[in-house]
């Protein structure tokens, strides 16, 4: 198919997600399984237009059309523009694809739900998918925000769905403060690029910046609006100290929901944050913005992995983990290297399947159980087999067990770091390695390994369906590994091209697209450093774990200071994301 | 004159902001929430005006006159007056849902103290 036919075809896929949203309602009128069956429609037709475009795409070209035919003049794009870039084309269809998955997941799980229930919350789903991938191909900073606003209803929508536990309530108010407030920020970051610049189009955004740049001093406004859509889509993304809401929506919500937005929403911040970082602003503007996200990066991997390491709430726990590993993400986006940028998309990738499984894990825990705390749990293995040896398939994988994924994504992102000539960052990332390596190393024996003294009350079936989620996940989670070659090649290295070359972007959503040729990506699975790191977190996560098992009380003493940190109140978190604010925007007004 | 607009704009913000953070009454909170917002469509406002301007309403154009005539007129920027209105459409939406929070919270704790409301921590 050629690129002409295959480019207006791009807002479809986000057309098909929109349009199941608004009929999943009625659709709960004619039969109450009918909308979950259409989420899964919807989403599977919206994965599939998407890889119409897969081959083009990752073959280097990138295309883009302009919605109602409002075509750029003379360098100025007046329409919004979509564009399909390697980067933005991969979060899509994990958006989609392992949106389809979980809408599966949810017809089996919680078919118990009513009529009314199961259509208000497919259409919830569809309308945060949608959003995603929407925001994953959107070449307009104003269009990003009203991705970002879409996503953000639904997710409060969704948190404060499920009330039959009143800590939901909480959650989405929480939710709500944060992310209203990260939606202020947002919206005046892209109005005072609006008002500075006059353009919206990411590659004309790229073009003014750039000339800015190039008289010397970037204006002040320009670092302003900058650190404001970091904190902002940091909200998003659940970075350190802007993460207060995550643990608590995670929490909060029932499997697949947990497993909707640790997998698939908060990349949305990750993804905005790659692009205007490095696509829009780019290089050349001196602004000391890599560091500033390394230092954020390294907050998050490290900060949130201590608080797993005690955490007795099985989905707390994989929720800070979440924040771990975006922090580790953003560490690898903040290298602006091939290989560090690379290991970024291909973590995306992997992070998104693992943790989609280990929370439909953890839901289906608390849904059979009834239980929620891990010293509550325990004796799963014997009981329930496929479960446990779910949950260990994704556990490796974050621990980077060679041959899955985690290994080769991580590993990437180790030598982007040390390529920038950082080894205090690439003991950062051990070291947040290592604390996850402990943490779901313990959660794994509480709940599935060690012996229950006492059997369980009552303990519900997995059913079919379910267990068929967890087959495909943790497949795909195997997949992602063994097929390590052709994804870093076909995949990563491409969308590390496209995002390192920001006035290559630039011209690409300018002009009605472009090619670029995808870096070399080395990587050896043999690589004896490498498998000399694993090594070392894998051990000491073990024996770290043996220690938080036997002596919980002793590490809980240790790790108090930064426990203390999460109070549990609105108004703290809200100042953290205050002064987080505040921080950013001294750096980049300071610096450079 | 258009200086006070911002500073009008900041101190909103400001306030608002302060309430966020010091107030564990809800209603206040999502109140403080709404000083923020309005704060951020002054701004805009502010941002989209132009010296001696109109306002952006193009209709057609005079007698006589061709259309390209019309973007030759001295009007305020209308891409961000457009803008506060998508984000006032957004924030209704948002404030809605955060009434109806509040409403189930006050229903369930019988209590709208932040402070009285943190089960979830650590």
């Amino acid at each position: 198919v050629s690129p002409g036919t295959l480019a207006p075809l791009l807002p479809v896929p986000v057309l098909v997600l929109l349009a199941g949203a608004a009929l999943a309602p009625l659709a709960a009128r004619l039969h109450r399984r009918l909308p979950a069956v259409l989420a899964v429609v919807a989403a599977l037709t919206a994965t599939g237009l998407l890889l119409l475009c897969a081959p083009t795409v990752y073959g280097g070209r990138l295309l883009v059309t302009y919605l109602s035919g409002v075509l750029p003049v003379h360098g100025a794009a007046l329409g919004i523009a979509f564009a399909a870039d390697p980067f933005g084309l991969t979060y899509a269809l994990v958006a989609s694809g392992v949106g389809a998955v979980l809408a599966a997941y949810t017809l089996s799980e919680l078919s118990g739900l009513g009529r009314r229930e199961l259509g208000g919350y497919a259409a919830l789903f569809l309308l945060l998918d949608g959003a995603l991938v929407g925001s994953a191909l959107t070449a307009d900073v104003f269009n990003l925000f009203v991705w970002f606003e879409v996503a953000a209803l639904a997710s409060y929508a969704l948190t404060g769905f499920f009330l039959e536990r009143p800590i939901a309530l909480e959650a989405a108010f929480k939710v709500l403060v944060l992310t209203t407030v990260a939606g202020f920020v947002v919206f005046v970051g892209v109005a005072l690029l609006y008002s500075e610049h006059g353009q919206l189009n990411f590659g004309a955004l790229h073009e003014a910046l750039h000339r800015a740049a190039a008289r010397g001093h970037l204006p002040a406004v320009d670092r302003i609006a900058l650190a404001l859509l970091i904190a902002g889509f940091g909200t998003k993304a659940g970075l350190v100290p802007f993460h207060g809401w995550l643990p608590d929506a995670h929490t909060a919500a029932p499997g697949p929901v947990s497993a909707l937005f640790s997998g698939l929403m908060v990349n949305l911040g990750m993804v905005a944050i790659g692009r205007l970082v490095l696509q829009v602003y780019g290089p050349g503007t001196g602004l000391p913005v890599l560091g500033v996200l390394t230092v954020l990066g390294l907050l998050s991997a490290i900060g949130a992995a201590l608080l797993t390491l005690v955490q007795d709430d099985l989905k707390r726990l994989l929720a800070y983990d979440t924040v771990s590993q975006l922090g580790v993400l953003t560490v690898g986006l903040a290298t602006a290297t091939p290989d560090g940028t690379a290991g970024t998309v291909y973590h995306l990738l992997n992070h998104a399947l693992f943790k989609a499984l280990l929370f439909l894990c953890a839901g289906a825990v608390v849904h059979l159980t009834g239980k929620e705390h891990l010293s509550e749990m325990g004796g799963l293995a014997r009981r329930r087999p496929v479960l446990a040896a779910a949950f260990v398939v994704g556990a490796a994988s974050v621990a980077g067990i060679p041959p899955l994924g985690g290994y080769v994504s991580v590993g990437l992102i180790h030598s982007g770091v040390l390529a920038t000539g950082q080894p205090l960052v690439l003991a950062g990332l051990l070291v947040a390695q290592l604390l996850s390596v402990a943490a779901l190393a313990r959660a794994a024996y509480l709940a599935f390994f060690r012996r229950r003294p006492e059997p369980y009350g009552e303990l519900g079936r997995l059913k079919p369906g379910m267990a068929a989620g967890f087959g495909v996940l943790a497949a795909l989670c195997v997949a992602a590994g063994v097929l390590a070659g052709p994804l870093r090649d076909r995949v990563a290295a491409p969308a590390a091209g496209w995002l390192l070359d920001a006035p290559g972007y630039a011209g690409a959503v300018l002009h009605g697209g472009g090619r670029h040729a995808a870096p070399h990506v080395p990587f050896a699975w043999g690589d004896p450093t490498e498998l000399l790191l694993l090594a070392v977190c894998l051990v000491g996560g073990l024996l770290l774990a043996v220690a938080a098992v036997r002596r919980p009380a002793a590490v809980a003493g240790l790790l108090r200071p930064v426990r203390a940190v999460q109070t549990g109140s609105v108004n703290d978190y809200a100042g953290y994301l205050a002064a987080g604010v505040v921080a950013v925007a001294a750096v980049l007004l300071i610096g450079g | 004159v258009i200086v006070v607009n911002y500073l009008a704009a900041a101190v909103l913000f400001a306030l608002g902001l302060y309430v966020v953070l010091s107030r564990r009454n809800l209603i206040k909170i999502v109140m403080g929430l709404s000083l923020m917002e309005s704060s951020t469509y002054l701004l805009l406002i502010s941002m989209a005006y132009r010296k001696g301007s109109t306002a952006p309403v193009l209709l057609n154009p005079p007698p006589g006159g061709s259309p390209d005539r019309l973007a030759h007129g001295n009007v305020a920027d209308p891409v961000l007056q457009n803008f506060c209105l998508t984000a006032v459409i957004i924030g209704v939406a948002i404030t809605g849902v955060f009434l109806a929070v509040v409403v189930r919270t006050a229903q369930h704790y019988r209590s709208v103290d932040s402070d009285r409301i943190r089960e979830l921590r650590r």
